[in-house]
């Protein structure tokens, strides 16, 4: 029982991680019917950019606890978002929109330029910063006094201080879509533009804007997807955005493309399914290396037993 | 970036204009004949007074070329009669001139990269520049003329099959030159001219006869391309240097013709294709005779390799029955998901995370050569006096498989189910309401073209001696997509030339192959941008990118008109 609550931590942290990616997905294809296939990238891209402000701020290593938990870690996460969010318009602007009527092949197949330019663009330049590592390999990620290696023991189960954070950070950012949809103007447009973007363009509404702040929301969240990855994973390198994202994109189908909420719950179930796989699944095909496996044959049979997804009302009928 | 600049000043301008066209071509011309590089040793040895380097006596042609267009119009027009009216002269000048400029650029950056510094370019490169801008300049200035009319010549039968034949003869020598170029500058100067050459020939008018002239003469043109392809290995003096890469490209390319099928017919983006062509390869490798094959059931190729179809194209049926009802977007992403799957599983087989079938990641080495009919594909041997190396032997084996893929590829193209596969691609409910049986036409096309990459596995299983896992993994799903894309979707010729240079160019500009996939990746997104179709465009295809171009539209009505004129419903297939 407690190796039971023990994978369920673990799949409940893997899960939020899967679950702040997966929301830039959904949000995106909610409103554009483009699969951002360069939006592992993103999250990439957010976590070189929080090393990046580490850098910038001089590498500071000896910080008390309290100070790198209120401090250090939210200009991190503020330089993090910067440069995803930085990355993912432009690439909107220059990859996506002059495609936007294309068929719909077209961008699909700009993305995984994107996806290929970006990986390769921070292999190659980031380490001729002056000062900073070099990409081509992983890349320690910096250590925040207070959660970096910290853990809580209850009972039998150990429970790491990055998890507390991976899933703190998704429930924090799940209030705030749901504040941001439901209260703002700008969420509130988005769900009109998702559900209708001629009728929505009729009543007003900039669309173009609109898509701009669904790529920003999305890389938002990726990008302190990125930063929990660094604590949980003490290292960071230019291809960590393939997996993460293929995985994400089938927590986002699983919980139903384009529904946010779907995208959450999506998450945390890939998650806790594939922690439990590797611990429950009798035999050698328990073992940690069939995991991935497991989580793209979910995928597979969400597809053929429910395309709507778990929570999908929406009916995504797109050839 | 364009020049406007306005008509009266063009025709005011026209007769000096002209002048100053044809100094600056003769200066280029003449520019051969002095040294364009202090170092012998960059380029091929540019550093002669009168004796031009074969890559300054194929530039030659450019300006040579320019000089013709803006000259003979001074002297003869009126006697050249209808050829007269049929070429593009003025234009036709100005991309001559712009093509030579461009290899002028290539070469001097060339030659100031190898041996640093543009103080190594001697006067003949700068006289070749000056030239170059000078004919540029000029031929802004002249006014534009008409399109060219040249395919409406009436041309004698023999005089297109000649042409046709004298091509392909070019081809051959281009290609055997071109992979003789050793050097990076040497390749890309070449490569400047011959792509300058393909757009002076398009400007001219040439490419629309010689498509016409195509047209009336397939038979001809197949069977001429194909000996010219068999003829190949004869032109590399036994070296397998060169045989090894065009071998790699033809396995490369009879694999993306295969996702042409799937992507460029039926519109199904496949992202996980690399995945049935290791399947096809594991399946040969576990059941060749190699020590470290795990199944000890050793059968003769030709069982070999329609097992390994088979087990592709299972595969394909499997991952494509539950994906093909729902859409094209999660087709994209299953599949993607299934490459991985099959790499994981590839890689776990190893007899500690799974039972061992593949050795995990390090794969099956020793597949011996192949022995067809008791001839073993590993002999090199002597034909016509000329070696033929292992490679030539796997080189003929694909362009037999690849020819037999055209086949089926040019028949089905124009079959019921061919069209029933465009009707997919343009509007599935159109063709669903049509009566076309979409998700039974999807599935096929899955399974066939998941059968040919297995095909194409089998012999590559052979040809590369080993196979492991991390020879199949999403990026080289990507170059075949690639290959698709930049070609042009559901064309031939335009993926073979895809195929082409996604495998030649890194192997030729090894200096570059640390920027290879980031340039890839570039050139992904410009090609979407700005020319979706892909160099060699299917017409209907075109249109469905340049939705709102009407002449386009008018113009591949047309042709599928005289199209099905070819088309004779009795054979149920196209007259090749």
């Amino acid at each position: 029982m407690e190796l039971f609550f023990q994978q369920l931590i673990n799949g409940l942290s893997l899960g939020s991680l899967y679950a702040l990616i997966a929301v830039g997905y959904t949000v995106v294809y909610g409103i554009v019917q483009l699969i951002n296939f360069a939006h592992g990238e993103i999250f990439m891209i957010g976590a070189f950019g929080a090393y990046a402000t580490w850098m910038v701020l001089g590498q500071p290593t000896d910080w008390s606890a309290p100070l790198s938990i209120l401090v250090l870690l939210p200009v991190m996460i503020i330089g993090g978002i910067i440069a995803s969010v930085t990355v993912a318009l432009l690439t909107e602007r220059l990859a996506y929109r002059p495609l936007r009527n294309a068929p719909r092949l077209a961008p699909l197949i700009s993305a995984i330029g994107v996806s290929v330019f970006l990986q390769e663009f921070v292999r190659l330049f980031y380490g001729r910063i002056p000062g900073f590592p070099d990409a081509k390999s992983a890349i320690p990620f910096p250590v925040v006094h207070g959660i970096s290696g910290e853990i809580i023991q209850l009972g039998g189960v150990t429970i790491q201080m990055s998890a507390v954070f991976t899933v703190g950070a998704l429930v924090v950012c799940t209030v705030f879509l749901w504040f941001f949809v439901n209260r703002t103007k700008t969420g509130r447009a988005m769900v009109a533009t998702s559900q209708d973007p001629d009728t929505a363009r009729l009543m007003g509404i900039n669309v173009d804007r609109v898509i701009m702040a669904a790529f920003a929301v999305g890389a938002g969240l990726a990008a302190i997807a990125g930063v929990a990855h660094g604590l949980s994973y003490g290292n960071i390198g230019f291809r960590m955005g393939f997996l993460a994202g293929l995985k994400a994109f089938t927590a986002a189908v699983l919980g139903g493309i384009g529904n946010i909420n779907g995208a959450v719950v999506g998450g945390l179930v890939l998650g806790v399914t594939e922690a439990m796989a590797t611990t429950f699944i009798p035999g050698q095909f328990g073992s940690s290396a069939w995991k991935d496996v497991w989580a793209f044959v979910l995928l597979i049979l969400v597809l053929v037993f429910r395309p709507q997804g778990l929570l999908g009302a929406k009916v995504v009928d797109r050839a | 970036m364009r020049v406007v600049i306005p008509d009266e000043t063009k025709v005011r301008f026209r007769y000096p204009a002209r002048a100053v066209g044809i100094a600056g071509a003769v200066a280029m011309i003449v520019s051969i004949l002095l040294p364009w590089s202090y170092g012998s040793d960059a380029l091929d040895d540019m550093t002669f007074y009168g004796a031009p380097s074969p890559l300054q006596l194929f530039f030659v042609i450019l300006p040579v070329l320019a000089l013709l267009l803006l000259a003979v119009p001074l002297v003869g027009k009126q006697r050249l009669g209808r050829w007269a009216k049929a070429l593009a002269w003025n234009t036709s000048a100005k991309t001559a001139s712009l093509a030579a400029l461009g290899v002028v650029v290539v070469a001097l950056a060339a030659i100031a990269i190898e041996l640093g510094g543009l103080i190594n370019v001697e006067p003949g490169g700068w006289v070749a520049l000056v030239g170059a801008v000078l004919a540029v300049a000029a031929t802004l200035f002249l006014p534009d003329s008409p399109e060219p009319t040249l395919d409406r010549l009436k041309s004698p039968r023999w005089l297109q099959i000649t042409v046709i034949a004298v091509l392909m003869a070019v081809l051959l020598f281009t290609a055997a030159y071109a992979l003789s170029l050793d050097d990076a500058g040497d390749f890309l100067v070449f490569a400047a001219f011959a792509v300058g050459i393909v757009l002076v020939l398009r400007q001219v008018g040439a490419f629309a006869w010689l498509g016409l002239a195509a047209a009336n003469n397939n038979r001809v043109l197949v069977l001429s391309a194909f000996v010219v392809a068999f003829a190949f290995p004869f032109t590399q003096n036994g070296s397998d240097a060169n045989m090894s890469i065009a071998s790699q490209v033809l396995i490369f390319a009879a694999t993306a013709l295969g996702l042409n099928i799937v992507v460029g017919l039926v519109g199904l983006l496949d992202l996980g294709y690399i995945a049935f062509l290791g399947a096809g390869a594991f399946t040969a490798a576990v059941l060749s005779e190699s020590a470290f094959a795990t199944i000890d059931f050793h059968p003769p190729f030709i069982v070999t390799v329609l097992i390994a179809g088979t087990v592709a194209s299972l595969l394909g049926l499997l991952i494509g029955a539950p994906t093909l009802r729902v859409s094209g977007d999660y087709l994209a992403i299953v599949t993607l998901a299934f490459g991985e799957i099959f790499r994981i599983t590839m890689n776990n087989l190893d007899g500690s995370d799974g039972p061992n079938l593949t050795n995990g990641s390090s794969g099956i080495p020793g597949i011996p050569d192949l022995n067809l009919f008791g001839f073993d594909f590993g002999d090199p041997h002597v034909i016509l006096g000329v070696d033929i190396g292992r490679f030539a032997n796997y080189y003929w084996l694909m362009l037999v498989v690849i020819a037999m893929i055209i086949v089926v590829f040019m028949n089905l193209n124009y079959s019921r189910i061919g069209r029933g596969w465009v009707a997919i691609r343009e509007d599935e409910l159109a063709a669903e309401a049509m009566g076309v049986n979409t998700f039974a036409l999807k599935l096929l096309a899955f399974a066939g073209g998941a059968f040919l990459a297995g095909v194409a596995g089998a012999v590559k299983a052979h040809h590369d001696v080993s196979v492991t896992p991390e020879q199949y993994v999403f990026l080289e799903s990507a170059f075949l997509l690639a290959a698709v894309v930049l070609g042009g979707m559901g064309t031939v010729t335009g993926v073979l030339i895809g195929a082409t240079i996604l495998k030649l160019l890194p192997e030729k500009l090894r200096f570059f192959s640390d920027y290879r996939l980031l340039l890839f990746g570039l050139l992904m997104v410009f090609m979407m941008r700005f020319r979706p179709e892909g160099i060699i465009a299917d017409e209907r295809r075109q249109l469905e990118f340049h939705a709102e171009d009407e002449e386009l539209a008018t113009d591949v009505e047309e042709d599928l008109i005289t199209h099905h004129a070819h088309f004779n419903p009795e054979r149920k297939g196209f007259e090749l």
